[in-house]
């Protein structure tokens, strides 16, 4: 009865969005230079003004940690929500929990920790790169966050997951999140500080030494943001992997 | 400084919360403190900005974040903040209830989470943080992630109860997340129909451009609606509700239950007169027929549920499924052919002086009542209708601002909730529905038989049909023995001050009704700004 029914509703939702899109005349078609979304003034100006506003030739960076930064750094608080809502829910003291996973005999294998070894600075480092490019190509901080978070992680594959906590422990992991919020809300803070709007990073040329003008405080500024994003997604990324794959104990694992 | 009071009220209890994660790491103990700290500097925000739209000549503020202000660049190529008399009330309105409800949850955090109360207070301020970016961001795609900041914490600070809760939780989560999804995909449908994602600019859009007709925008309308019914549990959409508010942790359900479907009310109250504006609502589709029915038949099923409930607090979550019903119903209410005679707003659609008026008097009173609920399930340590036996001689402070609170509900004055009926039934009247007037008055005569069954058990004590003689007497024994044993001081002063705010609400209803009535003055008819 009750698979009939969702079927049913189902079945109604996409006629629904067939209907939003079979109009011709109405939806416009794929990749239309005249549909409203492409001839706005909004993205004619992204499109002309970027460049002058901010220096940026990445226009989708500068739409995301500029133009609308203050999204970005609530999506930055979701992440953040997310790593302390699966600790608050799932974190159980390690006491008073049965072991699961995870034999201590076991030897690491010798084979894979030595790729490992020879793996994570390169993906750390193509990690920062990801992060300091995402100015002119595709990247920036959620990215590179989550190749970051992928080079832990794989050293608490290969090993175990003490000694991936052994190089970031859990608390550090925790105040790196929480410090990314602060890196990216405190450049909002300092514009205010020099009584311009909340995020208005121009206005920071004057805290920021060695930067003349505000387009490149502005350049500076998305970097600087996304440092912030970095550090969020970085540490969240390791601390949901730790606490899921040990069921909240975060010791032992897979 | 005082122009940044949009953004610093939230900023307030964003940097609290951070700091209770960071500090929390090493001292537990100062989470509460700080997470007060925020609450109070956010409502100080919230007042000041209150202010601000008052003295303003238009009664509405912009803040432009980063800068990207409307005189020298595009409307929308930012994010921009708008305060009119609605939201600034409801701002005021969430800080107040999150205030009390932090103070109030002092005893209840350490006891149901204990070792986790940093992580707590840290989503519990980004939840209030959530709530108030959703009521004072003036962009459509903004809104979707401050939905996203206030679900997420609220799922987890339901789950953060017993094993029961984390079910209902996840119940919520699925519910929830079709919400949030369904309304993102409505603003994109928008979007790509108006290349804008501020809510003046979309409305602007429609109107210069002529899409009300446009099937895409139609298509969007229903799919942000439905999302937002499923938001704030609009009757046929409500069954995630009773679970997860009723199984949450004490102070948990004391900040979700006033405010979450409160704050969803404000949203779809913006969609309808600022983003689609009752031109193309009142105008174009005209469906006042039907939702004030459905509208009925939520307040009918909320109401009888309640009925049947032999828990205390899973009782009050039905209320609140009814009291969507009000707001809901009142929103649609329309005159026949008033948007053609070209009146104002008000003749046209009489009852959302009620429903705006109802979003700040339901929260106070939800308020009220849940913290006179878990104020009294501390006292008894269940929250079953016949373990209240007694209480009003052991804690008559308790009793007497849960009662406060249900004459709020069942609509007695001088309390709020009297007011917030009276304009209802007066603008269904207006607009000729007698029939959501019925449903009103029979939802408070159900109100009253269910409260006066709770009155009934805690001042009589006992039931004599089900007592036995022997326990007859043992009652009695025990009755006259029982002494005052009051609630302490920190969960009294809240529950006090949120029965004080049931009647302010009240008595000041013709200040509170004369701001909101200067939103809906303000409200553009067809004509742009």
């Amino acid at each position: 009865m009750m698979k009939k029914l969702a079927g049913i509703v189902v079945f109604m939702v996409g006629l629904l969005l067939f209907y939003g899109v079979s109009n011709v005349d109405d939806f416009p078609g794929w990749g239309d230079p005249d549909s409203p979304a492409n001839a706005s003034p909004l993205s004619q100006y992204f499109i002309t003004d970027t460049i002058k506003d901010s220096e940026v030739p990445n226009m989708v960076t500068a739409v995301l940690a500029d133009y609308r930064g203050y999204d970005t750094m609530f999506e930055t608080v979701v992440i953040f929500i997310a790593g302390i809502a699966i600790f608050a829910v799932v974190r159980v003291s390690r006491n008073n929990s049965p072991v699961c996973g995870g034999n201590k005999d076991d030897e690491p294998d010798l084979i894979i920790t030595t790729t490992c070894r020879l793996l994570v600075p390169v993906i750390q480092i193509f990690a920062l790169y990801v992060l300091a490019h995402g100015h002119s190509s595709p990247g920036g901080g959620f990215q590179g966050g989550v190749i970051m978070g992928a080079s832990f992680i794989l050293v608490a594959v290969a090993w175990d997951l003490d000694t991936a906590l052994g190089r970031f422990s859990e608390k550090a992991a925790i105040a790196c999140a929480g410090l990314g919020i602060i890196i990216y809300a405190g450049f909002g803070l300092a514009s205010m500080f020099y009584g311009e709007e909340f995020l208005n990073y121009g206005i920071t040329h004057k805290l920021l030494p060695g930067v003349e003008s505000p387009e490149m405080a502005r350049y500076y500024g998305m970097l600087g943001v996304e440092v912030g994003v970095m550090f969020t997604v970085t540490s969240v990324m390791f601390l949901i992997y730790g606490l899921l794959s040990t069921r909240g104990r975060m010791s032992g694992g897979l | 400084m005082s122009e940044h009071s949009p953004v610093l009220l939230m900023l307030a209890p964003l940097f609290a919360a951070v700091g209770c994660a960071l500090l929390g790491l090493r001292w537990k103990s100062v989470a509460y403190p700080i997470t007060i700290a925020g609450l109070i500097a956010a409502l100080y925000f919230c007042l000041q900005t209150l202010v601000q739209v008052v003295d303003s000549p238009t009664h509405a503020i912009s803040y432009f974040l980063g800068g990207w202000n409307a005189t020298d660049f595009p409307r929308g190529i930012g994010i921009e903040y708008r305060v009119d008399m609605l939201n600034a009330i409801v701002l005021v309105v969430i800080a107040f209830v999150a205030l009390l409800a932090a103070l109030f949850s002092k005893r209840f955090v350490p006891k149901e989470t204990p070792d986790r109360e940093p992580q707590y207070y840290t989503l519990f301020l980004l939840l209030a943080t959530g709530l108030m970016g959703m009521t004072i961001t003036a962009d459509a795609f903004n809104l979707y992630v401050l939905i996203e900041v206030a679900s997420l914490t609220g799922y987890a600070l339901i789950a953060m109860g017993s094993r029961r809760a984390a079910v209902a939780a996840f119940q919520y989560v699925i519910m929830g997340t079709i919400g949030a999804s369904f309304y993102l995909l409505g603003v994109g449908y928008l979007y790509i129909k108006t290349g804008s994602l501020n809510m003046i600019g979309i409305h602007d859009v429609l109107l210069e451009n002529g899409l009300h007709g446009s099937p895409s925008v139609f298509v969007a309308f229903i799919l942000i609606f439905a999302g937002l019914w499923i938001k704030l549990a609009f009757f046929p959409l409500s069954a995630w509700l009773p679970n997860a508010y009723s199984r949450a942790p004490t102070a948990t359900g004391c900040i979700v239950a006033p405010l979450v479907t409160k704050v969803s009310v404000y949203v779809m109250l913006r969609m309808m007169l600022t983003v689609f504006g009752p031109e193309y609502v009142y105008g174009e589709l005209a469906w006042s027929g039907p939702m004030v029915w459905i509208a009925i038949v939520a307040i009918l099923a909320g109401s009888v549920m309640a009925l049947g409930q032999s828990d205390l607090r899973r009782m009050l979550t039905y209320l609140i499924i009814a009291e969507v019903g009000y707001m809901v119903g009142g929103a649609w209410l329309l005159t026949p052919g008033g948007l053609a005679r070209g009146e104002s707003l008000y003749a046209i659609a009489p009852g959302l002086l009620g429903t705006s008026y109802h979003i700040v008097s339901d929260a106070a009173m939800t308020l009220c009542l849940f913290l006179a609920a878990a104020a009294m399930i501390n006292k008894t340590g269940s929250g079953r209708l016949e373990d209240m036996k007694g209480l009003f001689r052991r804690s008559p402070v308790t009793m007497a601002c849960f009662i406060v609170g249900a004459l709020a509900m069942i609509g007695v004055p001088p309390t709020c909730g009297f007011f917030s009926k009276w304009y209802l039934v007066s603008g269904a009247f207006e607009a000729g529905r007698w029939e959501f007037a019925i449903a009103l008055l029979v939802s408070s005569l159900i109100n009253a038989v269910l409260f006066f069954r709770v009155i009934e058990y805690a001042y009589f004590g006992k039931f004599p049909e089900i007592d036995s003689t022997h326990d007859h007497s043992e009652e009695h024994h025990q009755e006259e023995t029982v002494k005052v044993d009051e609630n302490p001081p920190s969960i009294l002063l809240p529950l006090i001050l949120s029965a004080t705010a049931v009647i302010a609400v009240g008595l000041f209803n013709k200040d509170i009704a004369g701001f909101l009535e200067l939103f809906l003055n303000s409200v553009s008819m067809g004509g742009g700004e």
